[in-house]
C-alpha cells in the first residue's frame, strides 16, 4: 500500500487557488545541513557561486560556529530566502516592470526585460537577490535542464527564489520544502485560516525579519527555545 | 583690419593652437580606450568591477551623482543670477550654461555602463515603470536636456547668426530688438530652469532617499543634501572653468568677479557643512552601534569621512573666508578644486557605506556572487575599491565630455554682448 502526499506526489489544487503563498520555518527544527540549498540549486539550476537559498548562522562569527564560551555556547540557524514580501520595495523599484508580484503573493522576476540596474538589490532590505556578475555557469548546462523547467538567465540580470513558481503553479510544493530532512518547512496559503502555515503561525511564536520595515515578508521562522539557541533573528 | 580677418577671428582662434591639438589627441585616446575597455565589460559581464553582491553600487553610480550635481549647480547659478537680477554673473551666463548642459549628458551617459544587460535597455521606455524613482530621474534628465540646449541656443543664436554659424538653426535676425526679445526670453526660460534644477538634483537623491532598505539613505534631508553639494561643485567647477577660458582670452572678466564667485562658495561650503552635520548627528546622537554613521568615524572608510570634511570643506572654506586671499584667482581655484574633491568623496562615502552596511547581509553563509579567490563563494566582509576597468570606462566618458566642452569653449560665443 502506498502513500501519496498533496504536494509531493500528487498536485494540491489549495496551492493552485492559493492568494497569499507563505513559507513557515521552524527554527527548532532547522539542522544548517544545507539540503534546502542544494535541492534550490538543482531545482533552479541556479549558476556556480549564486544562492538563492542560503542558511546563515546566528551565533558566531563564522558558519556552524556557536557564539559564547563553552559551555554557555548559543546557536541558531536561519534559512534565508526571497520573502515574497506583500508589500515588495523591490517591484516598486524596478524601472521595467521586470519584478512584478503574482496573484498568489509570488514576486518574479522577467529576466527577458531586466536590464541589469540592481536598483531592486538596493531597495531590498534582506539582500535577498543576486546578480549575474558573469555569464551563468550551470551544471549541468542551462541546455541541457529538464528538471527546473527554470527560464534562461543572462549575464547581467538579477534573480531571486521564486518559491518554484514553475511547481506551484501545478500545485506541487517547492523542492526545499521537500528536501528538508527536519521537517522544518512549511508551505502554504497564508489566507488560508486552516493551511498548515496558518496554524502553525497561530500555535507557535513566531517572527519576520525587520516587521518595522513594513515590507510584510511572507516568510515567517517559529522561534527557536531551549538553552543552547539564541534569541533567533539575525 | 579687413572684415575677412576680423571674421576669422570670431571663427577661427588660432591661440594656443598647439597645447590644443595634444590636449585633444590625449582626450580622443582616451575615449577610445574607455569605449573599448566598455565593449570588454559587455563581453565579460561586470564581474570586471569590483561590485559585488552586497556593495552593488560603484564608481558608475558615484560618477553619475556627482555630474548631475555639477549640471544642477551650474544651472541653478546661471537662472537664479538671471532671476534675481546679479548683473555680475553675465559674463559667465554662457559658460555656466553650456557647463549645465554638457554635464547633464555626460551623467545620462554614465548609467549606461552599470547596466548588466544594456541589450534590454529599451525595456526603460516600453515597461516604464512609475512608481520608480530611477524613470522619474530618467524623464527628468531628459527634459533637463532639452531645456539647457534650448536655453544654449537662446543666449547664443544672435551671435551664431552674425557668423553665419548653421547651429543658429534658422535665425535670421541680429538686430538689437531680438536680442532684446531675447533676453527677455532667457528670464522666461530661467524661471522654469531653475525649479527644473532643483528638481533634476532632487529626484536623483530620491533614488536613494526613498529606500527604507538602506538606513544611511533613508532620511528626508537627502534632496536638500544634494542640492547643496550641487551648489559647492557645480559652483567649484564653473569657477575654474571661467579662469581657463579666461586665460583663451574667449570670456573676460575682472579679478573682482573670481573674488565675489569665491565668496559664494564660501556660503555654500558652509551650507553644505551644516546639512552634514544635521545628517549625522542624527545619526550619532541615538548611540545606536550598528548604525552606518559609526563607519564614519573609525574602520576602511574614516579616512574618506576625514577628506570630506577637512579637504572638501575646511580647507577650502578658511581660504574664501578671509577676503585678501580669495582676491588671488590662485587661491580661488585651489579652493575650487578641494572642494570639487571632497564632494565626490563625499557622494563615494554615502554610497559604499549606505550599501556596504545592510543588517542581515554580513552574517556568516552570506555568498558576494562569484567564486572567491580561495574557492569559497561566501564572505563576511564587503570592501569595495573600483577596479582598473571602471576607471578607464569613467575616464573615457569624462574625456569626451572634455573634448565637447573644449570644443563649444572654442566654437561658442561665449563672450556676453556689453
Amino acid at each position: 500500500m502506498s502513500t501519496t502526499y498533496p504536494g509531493v506526489d500528487v498536485p494540491d489544487p489549495k496551492l493552485q487557488k492559493a492568494t497569499r503563498l507563505g513559507l513557515v520555518v521552524d527554527q527548532n527544527r532547522c539542522v544548517g545541513c544545507w539540503s534546502c540549498s542544494v535541492a534550490c540549486k538543482e531545482e533552479q539550476n541556479v549558476p556556480i557561486g549564486m544562492y538563492w537559498l542560503r542558511v546563515l548562522t546566528v551565533g558566531g562569527d563564522a558558519m556552524d560556529v556557536p557564539a559564547g564560551t563553552f559551555p554557555d555556547l548559543k546557536m541558531a540557524y536561519q534559512p534565508t530566502q526571497c520573502f515574497q514580501c506583500d508589500n515588495p520595495p523591490c517591484v516598486k523599484a524596478c524601472p521595467t516592470q521586470a519584478t512584478y508580484k503574482m496573484d498568489n503573493g509570488i514576486v518574479n522576476v522577467n529576466y527577458e526585460r531586466c536590464i541589469g540596474c540592481r536598483y531592486c538589490m538596493v531597495a531590498c532590505p534582506y539582500d535577498n537577490r543576486v546578480f549575474n556578475w558573469r555569464k551563468p555557469v550551470q551544471e549541468p548546462p542551462a541546455s541541457v535542464t529538464v528538471v527546473g523547467e527554470t527560464p534562461p538567465r543572462f549575464k547581467g540580470v538579477v534573480e531571486k527564489c521564486t518559491f518554484c513558481v514553475q511547481r506551484v503553479t501545478k500545485g506541487l510544493l517547492p523542492r526545499c520544502v521537500i528536501a528538508c530532512p527536519a521537517g522544518a518547512r512549511s508551505f502554504g496559503d497564508l489566507d488560508d485560516p486552516d493551511s498548515t502555515v496558518s496554524v502553525l503561525l497561530r500555535d507557535r511564536s513566531s517572527y519576520v525579519v525587520f516587521p518595522e520595515r513594513g515590507t510584510e515578508p511572507s516568510l515567517h521562522y517559529l522561534l527557536p527555545t531551549g538553552p543552547n539557541v539564541t534569541g533567533g533573528a539575525l | 583690419m579687413s572684415v575677412a580677418s576680423t571674421e576669422s577671428t570670431l571663427t577661427a582662434p588660432a591661440r594656443g593652437s598647439r597645447g590644443l591639438t595634444v590636449w585633444t589627441i590625449v582626450l580622443v585616446a582616451l575615449i577610445l580606450l574607455g569605449f573599448g575597455v566598455w565593449i570588454y565589460q559587455i563581453a565579460k559581464g561586470l564581474q570586471i568591477t569590483n561590485m559585488r553582491d552586497n556593495v552593488i553600487w560603484g564608481l558608475y553610480i558615484i560618477s553619475f551623482m556627482f555630474f548631475v550635481g555639477l549640471s544642477a549647480g551650474g544651472l541653478i547659478i546661471a537662472s537664479a543670477g538671471r532671476l534675481f537680477g546679479v548683473e555680475r554673473f553675465a559674463p559667465i551666463v554662457r559658460l555656466a550654461v553650456v557647463e549645465a548642459t554638457v554635464t547633464i549628458a555626460t551623467a545620462a551617459l554614465l548609467i549606461i555602463p552599470d547596466l548588466g544587460h544594456v541589450q534590454h535597455i529599451y525595456n526603460l521606455v516600453i515597461h516604464a515603470h512609475w512608481l520608480s524613482p530611477m524613470i522619474w530621474d530618467l524623464t527628468v534628465i531628459l527634459i533637463y536636456l532639452v531645456l539647457s540646449l534650448l536655453y544654449c541656443w537662446l543666449y547664443m543664436r544672435r551671435d551664431l547668426a552674425a557668423r553665419g554659424s548653421w547651429l543658429a538653426l534658422g535665425t535670421k535676425d541680429t538686430g538689437q530688438a531680438g536680442r532684446d526679445r531675447d533676453h527677455h526670453l532667457t528670464y522666461v526660460l530661467a524661471w522654469i530652469a531653475l525649479p527644473a534644477a532643483v528638481l533634476v538634483h532632487s529626484i536623483t537623491a530620491w533614488i536613494f532617499g526613498l529606500q527604507i532598505s538602506r538606513g544611511f539613505w533613508y532620511s528626508a534631508i537627502m534632496p536638500p543634501l544634494f542640492i547643496s553639494s550641487a551648489l559647492v561643485s557645480g559652483l567649484a567647477l564653473v569657477t575654474i572653468l571661467a579662469f581657463i577660458v579666461r586665460r583663451s582670452g574667449r570670456i573676460s572678466f575682472g579679478d573682482d568677479l573670481g573674488s565675489f564667485l569665491g565668496g559664494l562658495l564660501a556660503v555654500f561650503l558652509a551650507v553644505e557643512a551644516f546639512l552634514v552635520l544635521c545628517e549625522v548627528l542624527a545619526g550619532y546622537y541615538p548611540g545606536i552601534p550598528t548604525d552606518a554613521v559609526h563607519q564614519l568615524f573609525t574602520g576602511r572608510y574614516a579616512p574618506g569621512f576625514a577628506v570630506e570634511i577637512i579637504v572638501g570643506l575646511v580647507i577650502p572654506f578658511i581660504l574664501l573666508a578671509v577676503a585678501a586671499w580669495r582676491r588671488r584667482p590662485q587661491v580661488v581655484v585651489v579652493a575650487c578644486v578641494l572642494a570639487l574633491i571632497g564632494i565626490f568623496v563625499h557622494r563615494a562615502n554615502l554610497i559604499v557605506i549606505g550599501l556596504g552596511k545592510a543588517p542581515i547581509q554580513l552574517a556568516p553563509g552570506t555568498p558576494l556572487g562569484t567564486p572567491q579567490s580561495d574557492g569559497s563563494s561566501f564572505a563576511t566582509t564587503s570592501v569595495y575599491f573600483p577596479s582598473i576597468w571602471e576607471f578607464l570606462i569613467v575616464i573615457g566618458i569624462v574625456a569626451l565630455a572634455a573634448l565637447v566642452f573644449t570644443l563649444a569653449a572654442r566654437h561658442l560665443p561665449l563672450r556676453e554682448r556689453p
